[in-house]
């Protein structure tokens, strides 16, 4: 897939996955990488922009093994922040749909 | 690669970065390695799986260095996030640096101009004492009128300069939407 697609869609799934319950960085990395192949060390730098951007807020919990892992908690400016996306994201596809629906018309 | 080389990669590669940040950063690939070494995987599937160190060091240096240039006003900074933002691709190259450097260069230029014009004056009144082309009353008043020139020149570039600070600042956030395929 093109990478350009990939960066704007990874943000609403890793904003999507974390409405359930705070996940720590390794577990979306891995739920991410096994929907699609990607650089998995690019969920990062998106984690840590949309922390800065005030969507994420992070606290550090002990786990019964290894050192204490990172949590990512989805704030309220968050969940706005990803309605606005999803709505944005389905717009965008009902239209490439029709396109493609259209011109594949017999 | 193992989990040291990569670290070490990444850790060169973020060498400009305040060491407080870094460390942050770094800490998340860490954790990333101890991870992936609790599932079972091993160092080298787990650095291939993370990606290219350049590129994960270009991603989180972009929304860095532009956020430093705005926060602390220095041209270096600059120039910093300019170069970060460029390193995204070859589309960056031509629509960022080309115009950077041309406004950069014209701007220059004009400072030196109204610099010359500031060493014209004084020049007048060397002038007056030694070689006298000019009389000690004309050299005066060409002097002031130079200086007056060079003066308003200054003030009119210096508000060029900061237009062009906000204006690079500006272009290169809208780039970086642009780039990271984000349409907000």
């Amino acid at each position: 897939m093109n990478i350009q697609f990939k960066k704007g869609v990874l943000e609403i799934c890793v904003l999507v996955l974390t409405t359930r319950g705070d996940r720590y960085g390794y577990e979306l990395a891995v739920m991410i990488s096994e929907k699609f192949e990607l650089a998995v060390g690019s969920v990062y730098p998106l984690l840590n922009r949309l922390t800065q951007e005030g969507y994420f807020s992070t606290y550090l919990k002990e786990s019964t093994e290894g050192p204490p892992r990172k949590y990512y908690h989805l704030t309220p400016e968050g969940w706005g922040h990803m309605r606005m996306l999803i709505a944005e994201w389905n717009s965008f596809t009902k239209a490439v749909n029709e396109i493609v629906e259209d011109g594949l018309r017999p | 690669m193992t989990k040291q080389s990569y670290m070490n990669e990444l850790d060169r590669l973020l060498r400009n970065v305040s060491e407080e940040q870094r460390k942050e950063w770094l800490y998340d690939y860490y954790l990333h390695f101890e991870q992936a070494a609790q599932n079972g995987r091993s160092e080298e599937e787990a650095a291939l799986e993370l990606g290219d160190p350049r590129q994960i060091a270009g991603e989180l240096l972009l929304g860095y260095r532009v956020e430093q240039a705005e926060s602390s006003k220095n041209y270096r900074g600059l120039s910093r996030a300019v170069f970060a933002t460029v390193s995204l691709g070859l589309f960056n190259l031509i629509f960022i640096i080309g115009p950077y450097v041309a406004l950069a260069a014209v701007l220059l230029s004009l400072w030196a101009v109204a610099a010359a014009i500031a060493v014209a004056g004084l020049a007048t009144i060397v002038d007056s004492f030694w070689v006298e082309t000019f009389t000690k009353p004309q050299a005066l008043s060409l002097a002031l009128i130079c200086w007056a020139l060079s003066i308003l020149l200054a003030i009119g570039l210096k508000f060029l300069t900061s237009k062009f600070y906000a204006m690079t600042l500006k272009y290169l956030k809208f780039n970086t939407r642009v780039v990271r395929g984000n349409s907000k």
